[in-house]
């Protein structure tokens, strides 16, 4: 039976930064968690594979980490999960991601469709879809809106910038949903259960023959700075607040 | 030095990173796919158009050429319009020459056989310098550099295209709200609207201020109150109006991303703990079911 595989990316919680006075970033109180749009990749990856008859798993490259996101991951209707683990990823870029990636999908097998999200909540960078599919030289689409397939043919819509653009393409292909494609379900007591039980497959990108040197060295990292106001207007009832703000943005020139 | 080989889908993109690379005072070489395209780049200033010729209307189909080309001129640089089929395009060369990229750099600087650049992390909460040495890819976003003037040469170079992947058709994107982009004043509500009745609230708060109305994802994907045109964020709209005025919004950078280019900012919340006082240059704590009507009737006097 083939595979469709949904890639995914164990993340720290953007929610959880703390940005200290001197502009610096601590990261040190984040949790982790699966890329917010990696689970619509999820998604996608098990409601296409009840149409094609396919098995959907899903695959991550990460740290010891992301352990913690193998159960998250096979409780959203995933059937098995693989893991090539390295401590580097987590300073991985684009190049060393994609490779560890697309080493993890020729390892697996007979595969027909390798899913992401269109990027991860933590760089955004959007360069994983297209990079496996060029590393493994197979047909790549991006920003897929909807999706159908019959046989062995995709037909994809995708929303560019200015249109939307229908394509099709045979499998084995890799592409890049975006959020609207496939809405998450939230996974019931019941899947969370069976996801213990699921099988998962760890791959030691050495054995991969996957090389981990990053292309591009990071400088600095440092808090966005944005020069606002942050003036609380007062009052004593919310009608003496709002005559306030009215006031302060006449005074701006907005009004 | 081989200079930069800039690309764009969008012809005034293209226009604009060749200015950025000739006022770092390097060479600037400008590919495009079709025949139209090369003449819009005709007088862009640059060194040289590559039109590459093939088979194909989907400048993705040309990825594997294009890496191939770039090799064969000994490119140091891909620089390419961060546009959805420029950034799908750029990571394939990327992936073709397993070489290093940056995705929408704000910044970029040029040295001696290495780029450094800066790009905006966890949804813009962050901006991370890089440098990366050798041939790279960089996608850089529009709207920084004024295009040049200077006629340039055409040299057609035929390719061939992978069209694995064919086009069935295309259909322009026709909006049906206003365009929150170019808006003068936005409204954008958040999941502090407890129901959907209560979005009339805010329309007839939109309406006295003769603002447009934008949401969060949340109240776009997750309540479908409102289409998903309307949402400003990451991977939504990005506003720049002269009053951004935030009903019910906590603020998670996600969303503030595609705000926080306003002149002014107004958030109105409950919880003074909220992170969106602090992208705010006003703010009343405060039940927006309150706040809300008292505002709109302040308005309309």
């Amino acid at each position: 039976m083939a595979k469709i595989v949904a890639c995914y990316k164990w993340v720290l919680d953007e929610a959880d930064i703390k940005i200290n006075s001197d502009s610096s970033v601590d990261m040190s109180k984040a949790k982790g968690k699966i890329s917010d749009y990696d689970r619509n990749a999820i998604e996608a990856a098990v409601k296409l594979a009840e149409v094609t008859k396919d098995k959907p798993v899903g695959l991550t490259f990460g740290s010891s980490k992301a352990k913690q996101s193998l159960k998250d991951a096979l409780s959203r209707g995933l059937e098995e999960a693989f893991w090539v683990k390295a401590e580097e990823a987590e300073t991985a870029d684009g190049a060393v991601t994609a490779r560890a990636l697309a080493a993890g999908v020729k390892a697996m097998g007979d595969v027909s469709l390798v899913i992401c999200a269109e990027g991860a909540s933590d760089t955004y960078a959007r360069q994983t879809a297209p990079r496996i599919g060029a590393l493994l030289d197979l047909p790549v689409v991006t920003s897929i809106a909807q999706i159908s397939i019959e046989g062995n043919t995709v037909t994809a819509v995708r929303k560019l910038d200015d249109c939307m653009e229908t394509v099709r393409f045979d499998m084995p292909a890799v592409i890049a949903v975006l959020p609207e494609a496939f809405q998450p379900t939230i996974p019931g007591l019941k899947a969370v259960m069976a996801a213990g039980k699921k099988p998962v497959t760890e791959y030691n990108p050495g054995d991969l023959g996957v090389d981990l040197a990053a292309r591009r060295q990071v400088a600095e990292v440092k808090a966005y700075a944005q020069e606002r106001r942050n003036e609380i207007i007062e009052g004593e009832d919310a009608a003496t607040k709002v005559a306030g703000l009215v006031a302060s943005l006449k005074k701006e020139g907005v009004l | 030095m081989a200079g930069v080989f800039v690309y764009s889908d969008k012809s005034v993109i293209a226009l604009e990173l060749i200015s950025c690379v000739k006022a770092a005072g390097r060479e600037a070489m400008v590919i495009a796919f079709s025949q139209e395209a090369a003449g819009e780049l005709k007088n862009s200033g640059a060194d040289k158009v590559y039109l590459l010729q093939g088979e194909s209307q989907l400048p993705e189909n040309y990825a594997l050429a294009v890496a191939n080309f770039l090799k064969d001129q000994s490119a140091e640089l891909f620089l390419v319009g961060a546009t959805a089929r420029g950034r799908d395009l750029a990571a394939r060369v990327a992936g073709y020459l397993d070489c290093g990229m940056v995705s929408d750099a704000s910044a970029i600087a040029f040295g001696d056989g290495k780029v450094t650049t800066e790009r905006m992390i966890y949804g813009g909460a962050i901006t991370q310098k890089e440098v990366l040495a050798g041939f790279c890819v960089v996608t850089f976003a529009a709207g920084k550099f004024t295009p040049i003037e200077g006629a340039s040469e055409i040299e057609t170079v035929n390719v061939t295209a992978d069209n694995r992947v064919a086009l069935v058709e295309q259909a322009p994107i026709i909006r049906k709200g206003a365009d929150l982009g170019v808006a003068d004043r936005v409204v954008c509500v958040g999941l502090g609207v407890e129901n959907e009745q209560d979005m009339q609230m805010i329309r007839d708060l939109a309406a006295a201020l003769n603002a447009e109305l934008g949401c969060t994802r949340g109240i776009a994907e997750e309540k479908h109150w409102l289409p998903t045109e309307q949402y400003i964020g990451i991977s939504g709209a990005v506003i720049k109006p002269q009053l951004c005025l935030s009903i019910g919004i906590s603020g998670q950078v996600q969303h503030t991303i595609g705000i926080r280019d306003s002149k002014v900012i107004v958030a109105i919340n409950n919880n003074e703990k909220a992170p969106i006082f602090k992208t705010s240059d006003f703010g009343i704590v405060g039940d927006l079911y309150e706040i809300v009507p008292l505002l709109t009737e302040a308005l309309k006097k």
